[in-house]
């Protein structure tokens, strides 16, 4: 692989042991993917570490997401820093808990059901409270959503990014036309402190391509409405798509951040590269089909279309539990923004949230504190919901949790990923989902 | 009577591995607590191996699915919890997994020359060698005549 001279500077541990190391591992991944030369980044988003000593520690199977031992080798040396701050940003995704709220109850770390409960425990908020503080020591930007890309710097056309968030990933390619993989989480903490990637995947004009049509209906692109029609829709894009980059035609024009959030959070669940072609955008690439298929469009290609029917199946389909009850209902996967979070207020405002149902609310740190100045924390906390920040339900082993749990959300990406673990789950609409907080029975009127 | 197949693919990660196969027609990911790191026995959202262990096996899947953090979830499973596979097999090794193979120090194998879903079944005995990466790997299959 070519190195420039900064770059070969760094591996000769010219800025010293951290960055060496890094790049030196970065190094073997590009050789291992064939990448022909480093790109410096503008944006990494990675995931902050438990920091423990004893790894033998019997929670850490259990809580460490497994990137923690990576960050050892940084901790342990004195003058680790990220990379130049003036040029790459390095931002963090949601974890555990939020810090300063950890003995409180009715979170998703610290909460009960029925004859059980859960609380994370001491020794792993401890070790994660020093990871936390040693990567604000390193320079990372402690954002913790998985909106940073919307709430601290947003890249800019043609940047070179890391984010190991997907759905921060497939924003920037598809709406931004930054340059993101779904990077691996091995990746994103070397990444953070070179500020340099192996250019490979979606960083490389030729792996941007289209490769399917996926077109939406006249009345598709008139009804999405709301944050779990999005979800949906991408969920519809995304299996339409069979794991190929689709060149998505008829979008609505206009798509406000959450539309375009929500869309974005289909990707982990359902696609391996993060990017969809929106036709008729302003983004040089996905301007016209033709741009986004390289310059002329196959005579052969595949051509899918989207119809209402195939947005409501997914409803239905994302819908597994067996009963209609409800113990949890949670909005904010990815990261609520501001605008979901004055809608939950709205609807739950003067309504009480039954005693048997958590309604957990989570979003980003800003969006937090604009609601609390706003009283939108206040509408909801009134009404007995928890709104909270930095952290997410699905950071907790939720497989841990009781199986006789139901889960209502409006994330497919939280069905997706969660789904697997024993509860049961409902997805639907949010009004459906505050009368279900409100009632303890789900009932879907999205579609009726 | 054995029977013995040689397949030839390209090394994605470096080293030499055996272990009964166990085969995925389904994409899989190594996120976050989707293999568990106490026995090693995976729980994913309607996959048709759950309950299956991993530990010890050679994994053949057809790519990755679902979250990034797959890198570490199999980093962590092969060097911290060691519950992990003791090498991969795909049709395509995803980035993501490239990253968790060689941070996981196990052989990772693609491009083979045959489809390994089809011609790995589970239980099978799987060796790899993959010396250097990018170059070629043998993948040596051997099936019981009994099964």
């Amino acid at each position: 692989m070519k190195l420039d001279r900064n770059q070969q500077d760094m591996l000769d541990g010219k800025h010293g042991e951290a960055r060496r190391f890094a790049l030196e591992k970065l190094v073997d991944f590009g050789n291992a993917v064939g990448a022909e030369e480093m790109v410096p980044l503008s944006f990494v988003l990675n995931v902050c570490p438990i920091e423990m000593k004893d790894r033998s520690h019997p929670d850490l199977a259990t809580y460490d997401m497994g990137h923690s031992p990576l960050y050892d080798k940084f901790i342990e040396i004195k003058d680790a820093r990220v990379a130049d701050e003036s040029k790459t940003i390095c931002l963090n995704d949601p974890y555990l808990v939020q810090i300063d709220k950890y003995e409180e109850e009715g979170y998703p770390w610290n909460f009960s059901w029925g004859d059980g409960g859960y609380k994370l425990p001491k020794d792993m908020y401890d070790g994660y409270v020093r990871g936390h503080d040693a990567l604000k020591k390193h320079g990372w930007i402690m954002s913790q959503s998985c909106n940073s890309h919307l709430t601290t710097r947003t890249p800019r056309y043609g940047e070179y990014c890391a984010s190991s968030e997907s759905s921060v990933a497939a924003y920037l390619n598809t709406f931004v036309g930054a340059r993101s993989n779904r990077e691996s989480t091995v990746n994103t903490v070397y990444a953070g402190y070179t500020g340099y990637l192996p250019k490979y995947g979606m960083l490389l004009d030729e792996n941007r391509r289209a490769k399917v049509i996926v077109e939406l209906t006249d009345e598709v692109k008139e009804k999405m409405t709301d944050p779990a029609d999005w979800a949906a829709l991408g969920a519809v894009i995304a299996e339409k798509g069979n794991n190929r980059i689709p060149a998505v035609v008829n979008m609505p024009p206009l798509l406000s951040p959450t539309a375009g959030k929500c869309l974005s959070g289909c990707v982990s669940a359902g696609m391996n590269d993060p990017m969809m072609h929106i036709i008729g955008s302003a983004l040089p690439e996905s301007r016209t089909l033709e741009a986004a298929f390289g310059g002329t469009v196959p005579k052969d290609v595949e051509r899918q279309i989207v119809t209402l029917d195939d947005v409501r199946e997914y409803y239905r389909k994302l819908d597994s539990a067996k009963s209609d009850k409800v113990d949890i209902v949670v909005f904010g996967c990815p990261h609520l923004t501001y605008h979901e979070v004055r809608q939950i207020a709205r609807l739950v405002e003067g309504r009480k949230v039954s005693p048997n149902v958590h309604m957990w609310v989570q979003t980003d740190t800003p969006s937090y504190h604009m609601a609390r100045d706003n009283g939108e924390a206040k509408m909801i906390e009134d009404a007995g919901g928890k709104i909270y920040h930095s952290t997410c339900m699905g950071m907790n082993p939720v497989r841990n949790w009781s199986h006789d749990l139901n889960i209502a959300t409006n994330s497919f990406k939280y069905v997706k990923l969660g789904g697997g673990f024993g509860q049961g789950w409902h997805f639907g609409a949010v009004p459906d989902l505050i009368d279900a907080a409100v009632t303890g029975r789900f009932v879907s009127t999205r579609w009726e | 009577m054995e029977q013995v197949k040689v397949m030839k693919g390209i090394a994605r990660s470096k080293g030499q591995a055996s272990g009964e196969a166990l085969v995925s027609e389904m994409r899989f990911g190594w996120g976050y607590n989707v293999v568990t790191n106490d026995g090693g026995i995976i729980g994913a959202y309607e996959h048709p191996l759950n309950g299956q262990c991993v530990k010890g096996r050679i994994m053949v899947y057809p790519t990755v699915s679902g979250t990034t953090l797959g890198s570490v979830g199999l980093f962590y499973k092969c060097m911290v919890s060691k519950v992990g596979p003791t090498g991969i097999v795909c049709r395509n090794v995803h980035d993501i997994d490239i990253a968790g193979a060689i941070a996981g120090e196990i052989p990772a194998v693609d491009s083979l020359d045959g489809d390994p879903i089809q011609e790995i079944r589970t239980g099978d005995w799987v060796e790899i060698r993959a010396d250097e990466v990018g170059k070629e790997a043998t993948v040596t299959i051997t099936r019981k005549a009994s099964s």
